[in-house]
Parts: structure tokens; sequence; C-alpha cells
């Protein structure tokens, strides 16, 4: 009886410990920190204005990185957000190839073929931004940047690895189309 | 009971738990999911079919999902998304995004019919505080919207559907009033960068720029027409450009157009076809950035892909029935009866049938 008992306890004890074994490789692979997940990310952003230029994803991580708190919501109104963000500011990205001036805009494309683009105006934080229940509020200046960090995480493929754009504010919302996901090329234009 | 049994239990009680997550994770709800795409415009209506759909097929979970028309397809041909029905506010988009695109590892096209099942009209929504709300009509709303005192929503050309089809409405109120000098009082010195109008061989072209911004407070621009309306209940905005329905389901005040105008009618297709609104860029890699007047007509399709083709086939049926056409009629969403396709042969057997 003894013995049946403690095979039993073993057994136990054997299917618990699989399981721990189990939890740990599922957190390892799945719940990493964001450094060592930024390890493997090869991407290529293309800059275009005065000069062409490419950098690789660890160059943008070198760069002065801009923080903060908002979000977005979609063209039927389901808010996603306020995250906490981390990027590069876009400024800081087209002063690499000459910077922007007031008779130029900013076109921003993705691997998906999607592109947007956005004015001088918007480039320096105007933008219409809204409350959680959708109501427009002002704000007190806003920062667009490159995201590669949300909630202290790497983006996911879903949210738009490895690089986004987001509108950072002091918890206000924006319209989802600007946050254009998958980002690979940034052209700085103008009409002429 | 003896110690052996007892460690049994224990054993499997603890193999039980840890089997649990796992077993939540692969199974969920015991329902069907059928998910559903739809423009912005249709989430009302949407809604309500939803729920007497379910009705009649408890086992069934109708996952519904809005973006704008455009979005609403890329979610399937370019960002792999499976869907089961696609409804969208333009039906040639479908034929435009779909027909020429296969679907991965196949030589498919992601869809080869279309039906146009409802129609819509564009207006002006307004509320009880909006200035000279007691006076607008048919004949002076032009002359009232350009009105020093006057602002006036309308939706990004350049995203939204409502907000192209405004532009031409207001090209086609040229003819229709005979006043050539319409579009250019109402849009013509609102953008830092112009919207412009030229003509040739009898159609007048709209060019809307890359950079939409409004250089002046009596114009306002939103991305989403639905969000005019948050503008006019605040008091912002006194009128905005909008589809009826979405107007009357908000349960605003809504002035009718002339149907010579308004892109309801297929009475006028011709003389809509007299304009078009062309992007001067391209957005999206699969979409012709040039939009040519026609009336506004809703279109659905099932995908090639789409994982439940029967039971998609018996909600689109549902919708077109006259239950489904009677919940769009509530919803100030007017029926096209019946609905028309442009490939019978390629439609499943029980939708076919009820065209008939």
């Amino acid at each position: 009886m003894r013995l049946k008992f403690y095979r039993h306890n073993r057994f136990a004890l054997f299917i618990i410990a699989i399981s721990l074994l189990f939890i740990t490789i599922t957190t390892v692979a799945c719940g990493n920190s964001a450094g060592n997940a930024y390890k493997d990310i090869d991407w290529q952003l293309t800059l275009i204005g005065d000069e062409q230029i490419v950098l690789d994803f660890d160059e943008i991580l070198a760069m002065p990185a801009y923080s903060g708190r908002s979000g977005f919501f979609t063209s039927v109104g389901v808010v996603n957000g306020p995250f906490d963000i981390k990027g590069v500011p876009l400024l800081d990205l087209c002063d690499l190839v000459g910077g922007v001036n007031s008779s130029e805009f900013v076109r921003i494309s993705a691997v998906d073929n999607y592109s947007m683009v956005f004015s001088y105006n918007q480039l320096h934080g105007e933008f219409i931004t809204y409350n959680t229940s959708l109501h427009e509020v002002d704000n007190d200046g806003l920062v667009l940047v490159l995201m590669y960090e949300l909630d202290g995480e790497p983006l996911t493929e879903d949210v738009g690895s490895p690089l986004r754009i987001a509108i950072i504010g002091d918890n206000v919302l924006t319209e989802g189309m600007y946050w254009v996901k998958w980002i690979n090329k940034i052209e700085i234009l103008n009409f002429d | 009971m003896c110690m052996v049994t007892k460690q049994r239990i224990s054993t499997a009680f603890i193999i039980a738990l840890l089997l649990i997550p796992l077993l939540n994770t692969g199974c969920g709800s015991s329902k069907t999911p059928l998910p559903v795409i739809v423009a912005g415009s249709f989430m009302v209506p949407i809604e309500d079919l939803e729920t007497k759909f379910e009705e009649l097929h408890p086992d069934i979970d109708v996952q519904v999902e809005g973006h704008g028309s455009i979005q609403v397809i890329r979610q399937v041909t370019e960002l792999d998304k499976e869907a089961d029905v696609l409804i969208v506010a333009d039906y040639s988009l479908i034929p435009m995004m779909m027909y020429n695109t296969t679907i991965a590892s196949s030589d498919e096209p992601y869809a080869d019919w279309y039906l146009s099942f409802a129609t819509n009209s564009l207006g002006l929504a307004y509320t009880n505080t909006s200035k000279y709300g007691s006076e607008i009509n048919q004949s002076n709303w032009y002359d009232i919207l350009t009105r020093p005192d006057v602002t006036v929503g309308i939706a990004d050309a350049r995203l939204d559907s409502c907000g192209y089809r405004a532009f031409m409405t207001c090209q086609l109120a040229e003819d229709y009033y005979d006043d050539a000098s319409i579009f250019e009082q109402l849009f013509g010195n609102s953008f830092t960068w112009p919207v412009t109008v030229s003509g040739e061989d009898g159609i007048q072209t709209i060019h809307v720029p890359e950079i939409l911004e409004p250089k002046n407070d009596r114009l306002v621009l939103r991305g989403n027409s639905v969000w005019l309306l948050f503008l006019l209940d605040a008091g912002e905005i006194d009128y905005a450009f909008q589809y009826r329905s979405v107007a009357e389901q908000h349960g605003h005040s809504f002035l009718e157009l002339p149907p010579e105008i308004d892109l309801s009618s297929d009475d006028y297709a011709t003389s809509y076809g007299s304009v078009m609104v062309k992007m001067d860029f391209q957005r999206f890699g699969s979409v012709q950035p040039e939009f040519n007047g026609e009336p506004i007509i809703y279109g659905l399709t099932i995908p090639n892909n789409a994982p439940h083709p029967d039971i998609a086939a018996e909600f689109v049926s549902f919708l077109i029935s006259t239950q489904g056409q009677a919940i769009l009629t509530d919803n100030d969403q007017p029926p096209i009866v019946p609905a028309q396709t442009d490939n019978p042969e390629a439609l499943p057997a029980e939708i076919r049938e009820l065209l008939q």
C-alpha cells in the first residue's frame, strides 16, 4: 500500500514538474523581455529626402527615443488603448535626410502597399484628439513617432511589427487611419 | 475509499486542472462563428440583421467587424483575414479589388460575383440649433452653406466615400441650379492645397490633392463622416454632408437634395456620370484612385476562401429576403428589390433562387 502511494505521489509530482517546465518554456518563448526580442528583428527602413538612406532596425533603436501614452480608434469607433508607447520622433528621422520645410509633406508607406501622408502641420502635432468616450478634447501637444514598443513589449505582427506610426499625447486618442503598420519607407515630398 | 483510489483521484484531478486551460484554448464557444466585415455606414442595420439571424440560427455566432469600404476588402485580399461575407458601401469596389486578385497559392480570384442590395442618398444633416435651419431647403442650401457665419462639415474625400460623393453632389448642383459658381464658392478657397475641377468631353473631373487641409474654420474636415455627427451634436458645426441612412439612424434632421444630384436614383445614372473624382495620388496599391459619379449602391459578396460558405449563403439569403429587406427599410437603408447580380451563374443556388 505504502509503495503504491509513493509511486502515485511520484507520478503526480512528475506531471507537475513537466507542466512547470512547459509553462516556463512557453513563457520564455512568448513573453520575452523587449530587449532580447529586438535582437532578431531584421528590418530595413528607407528614408528619402535630399538624399536616400536605409536604416536597419538596430540603428533606429539606437536613436533617442520618445515615450508617452496615447491610443487610437477605428473608423467604426472601436477604441484601442491608451497604451504606453515608445518610438523615434518622425521629425528626427526626417532630419537625417535634410528635414521638412513648410511647403513639404511626408508620405509613409508600408509593406502591404498602404500609405498615408502627413502635412507639415501634422508633423508638428496638429491632430484632432479625442477622449475614450470619443468626444473631441484639446491636447497639450502631440509628437508623431515611429513606434517600436507598446506597453513595454516589441510590436506583434498584428499590431504592426516592427514599426508603426503612433501619435503620442497625454492619454488622448486619434483616428486609427494615421497609425500605419509595417512601415518600410518614409518620403519627404513637395507639390512642385 | 482506499488510499490508492484517493491518490488516483488526486492525480486525475491534477491532470484535469492542467488540461483545463488547453481545452479552453482549443474549444471556446460551441457556436459556429460567421465573420462578417461591413462598411461603417452599414453598422446599424447589420446589428439588427445579426440579432434576427442568430434568433433563427442559435448555433451560429455572427461576428461583425466594421471598416471603411476599401479596408473591408483589404482585410481579405491584402491582410489575409478570413471572412464569410463582405459588405461595402460601393459595389464597384468588389470587382475592382477582388476579381483580378488571386487567393494565395491558387488561381482562383477572391470573388467572382457581387450582389447590389441597397441604396442610399446624400444630403445635409443638421440639428435644431443649426444656423438658418428653419429656412434651409432644396432651393437655397448651397447659398446658406456659403454664408460667412455658417460652419460646414465634410468627410475627408481621400478616406471616406461620403467625402468624395459630397464633392460630386456639389459639382452636379452647378448644372441642376444653372449656377457655375457653386463648387468654387463652397470649396474654392477652403483648402491649403486647392481642390480643382477640370472639364473634358463633357466630364467634370474633381482633382483631390494628396494633402487635404482646411485653411479656415468655416469648413471642418474629419476622416469619417460619422464623426461629423458628434460635432453637430456639440453645436460646433451647423451642417454636415451625410448619407441619409446614417443621419436618420442617429436621429438628426436631414435635408434631402433633389434626386438629380443626391446620387440616389438609377434614373439619373447617366447625368451622375458627368462628374468624377480623381485622387492625384495612389493610397492603396490595389485601388484605382478614380471614382465615377454613380448611384450609391451597397454591394456584398462571399469570398471564395470563406471558411463557412454554406452558412454565409444562408446569411446573405436572409439579408435579401423579405424579412431582411424589412430590417433595412426600418433602418432608413432602402433595399434594392430584388437584389441584382453581375454573375448569376456563380451565385450559390439558394441565393440565385431569391433573385428570380
